[in-house]
């Protein structure tokens, strides 16, 4: 989706969309579509971070580096059950 | 029909608006759907405790709740799309980052199944950066336990150098950072993954971090016993083989063996093999028929 519907959708003005990309919290990916439902939901997981569990600034950045982390490792995860689960399918 | 908001959030009726704050907090880090992917059930519970939170929350909402004039239900959240249910798909999302783990790719390596999984991650990792090419370098034993510099020949005719780290293993893969196909415009380049294949050698095996060898000695210096010199990875050192020394008798050379990582070494193991004189000694013949074995050394086995 375009800037403005994503504004419109996160109910963040365009300058904290642009300081939270600043700070890649946000990343606009395709250049015609630089947003999209995933960013969306990462805006919701921000703001229960900043608001209800009162993370500071520099604790979001540090929680989201973490969170990718923690993501990509499973993603590994299932990639290699997956993996696993065909070889062993090979071998019987 | 909602659950009690003050049980939800396990405080009193009579908690103040920070005790909440902190029962909400404690409890949405073990609950939020996004900071918990793998807790199926977390999402239901963390509605629920969102709910008593945002009515115990609000001083207003609260007192009227308190009075009854309005239910727990009243607060009852919209379903919400998680972070987690993007992020947490097949295949990596824009945002997923290896930092944590990529260095696995090392010793993943002895896994067929594991460096091909890494391979492929690193390359969605993000998206317009060139693809990773793999090579494959066959190395003696040697250079591998010892590392050095070893050059690839390239399709293209050019060489591309390759530091092994010693201690290098048959199987591993080595990353070169950015020796891979270049990225589409601005983007970086891929990585080269380099496979590597350890000959054997004719007389070190290698186990983990240990070497282990055969030493073929004489019956002499196994009776009597001998200082020998013996071939380890990081040339000749000196050993006793004490007297009295059977075939099968195992020597430690301690921080002999493999490098490691963090400077250590493994140690090389010698298993001492008795070899009689390769041409028949009629001297050796004539002593040993004149003597008279005490025990058999097949006690053990009842024969």
């Amino acid at each position: 989706m375009q800037l403005q519907e994503f504004a419109d959708r996160s109910h963040l003005d365009s300058s904290t969309i642009e300081a939270w990309m600043d700070a890649e919290w946000l990343v606009a990916h395709r250049p015609g579509h630089p947003f999209s439902e995933q960013d969306l939901a990462r805006v919701r997981l921000i703001e229960d971070l900043k608001g209800d569990l009162g993370v500071n600034d520099e604790g979001v950045a540090l929680v989201l580096y973490l969170l990718d982390q923690l993501y990509g490792l499973r993603c590994l995860l299932r990639d290699i059950q997956a993996m696993r689960i065909t070889a062993d399918d090979r071998t019987h | 029909m909602a659950a009690d908001p003050y049980a939800t959030l396990g405080v009193k009726k009579d908690a103040t608006q920070a005790d909440i704050q902190k029962a909400y907090r404690r409890l949405a880090k073990k609950l939020h759907p996004d900071l918990n992917p793998g807790n199926k059930a977390a999402e239901d519970k963390f509605k629920e405790l969102s709910a008593a939170y945002n009515l115990l929350n609000d001083p207003d909402k609260r007192a009227r709740f308190d009075r009854g004039e309005i239910d727990a239900s009243g607060s009852e959240q919209q379903p919400r799309q998680y972070y987690r249910d993007f992020a947490d798909r097949e295949g990596w999302s824009g945002y997923s980052n290896g930092a944590g783990f990529a260095d696995f790719t090392d010793f993943a390596g002895s896994d067929d199944i594991l460096s091909e999984i890494f391979g492929r991650s690193g390359r969605t990792t993000r998206r317009g950066r060139g693809a990773d090419v793999r090579y494959h370098l066959e190395l003696n034993f040697l250079d591998a336990v010892n590392g050095g510099k070893q050059s690839i020949v390239l399709p293209d005719g050019s060489t591309l150098e390759v530091n092994i780290p010693p201690g290098t293993s048959d199987g591993q893969i080595l990353r070169l950072k950015g020796k891979g196909r270049r990225g589409a415009g601005d983007s970086p380049p891929g990585d080269a993954l380099i496979e590597i294949s350890v000959l054997p050698h004719p007389y070190f095996v290698r186990k983990g971090d240990d070497i282990h060898l055969d030493l073929p000695i004489s019956l002499k210096e196994g009776v009597l016993g001998a200082k020998l010199k013996v071939p380890t990875v990081s040339g000749a050192v000196a050993v006793s083989v004490p007297k009295w020394s059977s075939s099968g008798r195992v020597l430690r050379i301690k921080g002999r063996g493999v490098p490691r990582a963090d400077g250590g070494r493994g140690d090389q193991y010698v298993t001492l093999k008795l070899v009689l004189p390769k041409k028949p000694d009629p001297d050796l013949e004539r002593f040993v028929s004149g003597w008279q074995p005490s025990d058999s050394p097949r006690q053990s086995m009842r024969v």
